[in-house]
């Protein structure tokens, strides 16, 4: 089954035609890394994906639950109750974090367990504890975010994009905010979660990761997509010229 | 000697109205000011408008002013005599300093809370949704708490100002500790009473002051 599937996604803002008629389906334990210059739409077509961004054309499936579809050239787009139910086979992580720096480590990863998915309080700890124990953070459980480094924060935030077990995790340049010796520490991570085979899709800048991890690579410009294929066969031959000038630049 | 004690005696009769409004307006102005702000964010235009125009009204009118239309115009406008009204033993010319003080402090509560909750990055509101917040869940966990912290120093200042504001409800003769000492200072032919009234102030924002100041450093286990 498609974890992801997205056909014909169009989004502007204003005139700015951003996604013109991109579509991405990705299967489940797939790893898709999305490179690109920067303004080519890749963190629109995330957010789009991610519920953040309404799309103006197409229809988006998370595991089979429509958050848009089309009816007779309508959108119609998944109501209140459907949405918090698709928000829960997800995660995203963004390039800045986004941690809630008035709570804890671990309360940044068991407050939306506890008051959105109602888990029992002492079941969303334990949650917490294990999956920051897997992120190598388990000293760090009542630290909070501002005392830690730009790596161990990111570390947390995919530890809070895990606590709800996703079908697919997004991530939106995730060590693009980070030092240069600190990306090291992310990728590992997302390394991991590849062989447990999560099934992700990644924007990112890190071509010999995306060579390595992903399974398949997408290039996208002006907002649509320019080239896709294996991700070792598109960066070290790429057929298309726009992909061959730009992976020239790294 | 004895003139001192019992000066600084009945002052304190007047300070428990004045401690009484001064509470009062803050349980009711704080919260009022909040929706407020929220109303003023609304997108609906006309609720917007509305309360921008109140908003203003009430910044750029002196506040004895308003004590004195809360006051008189029930009766000019409606023909209701309020004025003669008591509830329980408050008469309502008590109730109308709490209504007046109340308003007035709400919409400048507004202004801060406004500008307080719009310095939120919108990377918080997003973590939220896409984690599944509901939208008051995000705004009562993640966006107050914080907003609360980055409010704190201007809300001392009109909580400090409110302290002082007290004394303006004597335009409707309550009795409150400005009055007092005004009445003690012409019977005595002395500007005792009005220093000790000046005292009593002084330390009542003292207090004020450590306190908020305690609330700050709570808070400061993050930033
Ligand atoms: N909220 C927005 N309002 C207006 N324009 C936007 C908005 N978000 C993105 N854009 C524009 O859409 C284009 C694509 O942006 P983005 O998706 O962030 O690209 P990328 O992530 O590939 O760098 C850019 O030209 C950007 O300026
Ligand atoms: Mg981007």
């Amino acid at each position: 089954m498609n974890v992801l599937e997205m056909q014909n996604i169009r989004k502007s803002f204003g005139d700015v035609s951003v996604l013109r008629d991109i579509s991405l389906t990705v299967k489940k334990g797939e790893v898709v890394a999305i490179i690109g210059p920067s303004g080519s739409g890749k963190s629109t077509l995330l957010r789009c994906a991610t519920t953040l961004e309404k799309i103006d054309g197409g229809t988006i499936a998370i595991c089979g639950r429509a958050l848009a579809s089309n009816v007779n050239g309508k959108e119609i787009f998944a109501g209140k109750k459907d949405l918090v139910e698709i928000r829960s086979m997800f995660g995203l992580v963004f390039q800045n974090f986004h941690l809630f720096p008035h709570f804890s480590v671990r309360r940044n990863i068991t407050e939306s367990l506890i008051h959105v998915r109602k888990v029992p309080k002492a079941e969303a700890n334990a949650v917490a504890d294990r999956l920051l124990a897997k992120m190598g953070l388990s000293e760090k459980a009542d630290a909070y975010p501002c005392q830690l480094s730009g790596g161990q924060q990111q570390r947390v935030s995919i530890a809070r994009a895990l606590a709800i077990n996703p079908e697919i995790l997004f991530f939106d340049e995730p060590t693009s905010a980070l030092d240069p010796e600190l990306t090291g520490e992310i990728l590992k991570v997302i390394r991991e979660l590849a062989e447990e085979k999560m099934t992700m899709v990644i924007v990112t800048h890190e071509m010999n990761f995306a060579r390595e991890v992903a399974d398949r690579v997408i290039f996208m410009a002006d907002g649509v997509i320019i080239e896709e294929g294996p991700a070792f066969d598109l960066i070290n031959n790429p057929r298309e010229e726009r992909t061959r000038a730009f992976l020239a630049g790294y | 000697m004895a003139n001192l004690q019992s000066t600084i005696l009945q002052l304190l009769t007047g300070m428990k109205f004045t401690i009484l409004i001064f509470c009062l307006t803050l349980l009711f102005s704080l919260p009022l000011g909040l929706l407020v702000a929220k109303g003023r964010m609304s997108g609906n235009r006309i609720v917007s408008g509305i309360i921008r125009v109140y908003i203003s009204i009430m910044r750029g009118t002196p506040l004895m002013l308003q004590l004195l239309i809360v006051y008189f115009g029930p009766w000019y406008i409606f023909k209701i005599p309020l004025r003669d009204l008591t509830i329980g033993d408050l008469d309502y010319r008590f109730v109308a300093t709490i209504i007046g003080f109340t308003i007035n402090y709400a919409a400048y509560f507004a202004e801060i809370f406004r500008g307080g909750i719009q310095s939120m990055p919108l990377g918080q509101y997003e973590a939220a949704q896409v984690l599944g917040f509901s939208k008051s869940q995000t705004f009562f966990r993640i966006i107050l708490p914080q907003v609360i912290k980055r409010v704190l120093p201007p809300v001392t200042n009109e909580v400090i100002t409110l302290v002082k504001d007290t004394s303006l409800a004597q335009v409707l003769a309550v009795s409150e500790m400005f009055i007092a000492a005004k009445s003690l200072a012409s019977a005595q032919v002395s500007v005792v009473p009005f220093v000790v009234a000046g005292v009593f102030y002084y330390i009542m924002n003292g207090i004020i002051e450590i306190g908020m100041n305690k609330l700050e450093l709570k808070l400061r286990y993050y930033s």
